[in-house]
C-alpha cells in the first residue's frame, strides 16, 4: 500500500498539467481531430504533440490516424483503476482490521 | 471526510480498549498483525509520540526484509488516538512518495471497544481543475460520468 502503482503513477503524471487535463475535458464531450484539440492553445503542434503522445502513452486516450486527420477518443478503463485503488486501500485496512480484531480476542481468551 | 480520497471504517472489537492499545503500540504485538501472513512484518522504529518514527520491514522467507511502511506519526493520545503519516519520516522530515494520511481512535463501547480508522489520501490532481473538467463528483463517479460522456449520442 505504500506506493502508488506504476500504472497509476504514470497517470497521475499525465493529469499533472494543465494542457492534458484540458484536452481530457474536450475529450469527455466526445472524439476531436488533433487540429480542433489544438486550437484553443497558444502553443507550437510540436509541442502539443508532446503531450498527446503522454496521454496516449498513459493509457488516457486513443488515437486513429484516417488519411490525414488524426482523431482522439477518451479511454474509460484508467479511470477505473483510479477507483479500483481507493476499494483496494479500503480492502486493505479492513483486513488490517480482521487481523487485529483476531489478535486482541485470541489474547483475551484464557490460555 | 472526502468520499472521493478518504476511507473510514468503524469497527465494535471485543476487547478493552488498553489491550487493543497495546496491540497497536507494542512493536512485537503490532509486527503480529499489521501485515498479512504468511509475510512477515519486522518492526524497525516505533517511536509513539509526535514525530516518532514508525517504520515497518516486510519479507517473504524472513531473508530479505524490504521496506513496508515509512511513516511519522503526528498526534499520540494514550488510549484515544494515533495519527501518522507517510508524507513525512521519524523526526518530521519530508518523505520521497507520501500520500496517506491516517487517523486511529479508540472509544469505549459497551461490548468493548469502537475501533476506527479514517485514511485521506493525496488528491493526485488539483481539485479546481478536476472541477472545471466537469468531474464534480470526484473519482468515485469519474467512470460513470465518462461513460455517459462518451457514449455515442442518438
Amino acid at each position: 500500500m505504500e506506493h502508488y502503482p506504476e500504472q497509476l503513477n504514470g497517470l497521475f503524471h499525465a493529469l499533472a498539467d494543465p494542457t492534458r487535463r484540458a484536452v481530457i475535458g474536450r475529450l469527455g464531450r466526445g472524439r476531436a481531430s488533433i487540429s480542433e484539440l489544438a486550437q484553443p492553445f497558444d502553443m507550437a503542434l510540436p509541442s502539443f504533440m508532446k503531450h498527446i503522445r503522454l496521454l496516449e502513452e498513459s493509457g488516457l486516450i486513443r488515437t486513429r490516424k484516417q488519411g490525414r486527420v488524426r482523431t482522439c477518443t477518451i479511454e474509460t478503463a484508467p479511470f477505473a483503476a483510479l477507483d479500483t485503488w481507493l476499494s483496494e486501500q479500503r480492502r486493505l485496512w479492513e483486513e488490517r482490521t480482521d487481523r487485529l480484531e483476531q489478535f486482541v480476542t485470541n489474547m483475551e481468551k484464557p490460555a | 471526510m472526502n468520499p472521493d480520497l478518504d476511507l473510514a471504517i468503524s469497527r465494535i472489537i471485543k476487547a478493552p480498549r488498553a489491550v487493543i492499545w497495546d496491540a497497536w503500540t507494542d512493536p512485537a504485538k503490532f509486527a503480529q498483525w499489521w501485515i498479512p501472513a504468511p509475510t512477515l512484518c519486522k518492526v524497525a522504529a516505533m517511536d509513539v509520540r509526535p514525530g516518532g518514527a514508525l517504520t515497518t520491514l516486510m519479507s517473504d522467507d524472513a531473508g530479505d526484509f524490504v521496506p513496508h511502511l515509512d511513516a511519522c506519526f503526528l498526534a499520540v493520545d494514550p488510549m484515544e488516538r494515533i495519527v501518522f503519516t507517510n508524507c513525512l519520516l521519524g523526526g518530521w522530515r519530508p518523505a520521497e512518495r507520501g500520500f496517506m494520511s491516517a487517523v486511529i481512535t479508540f472509544k469505549d463501547h459497551p461490548e468493548g471497544t469502537e475501533y476506527g480508522a479514517h485514511a485521506m489520501h493525496k488528491n493526485p490532481a488539483d481539485r479546481e481543475t478536476h472541477e472545471k473538467m466537469g468531474f464534480y463528483d470526484g473519482w468515485g463517479t469519474v467512470t460513470a460520468q465518462l461513460a455517459r460522456l462518451v457514449e455515442p449520442r442518438a
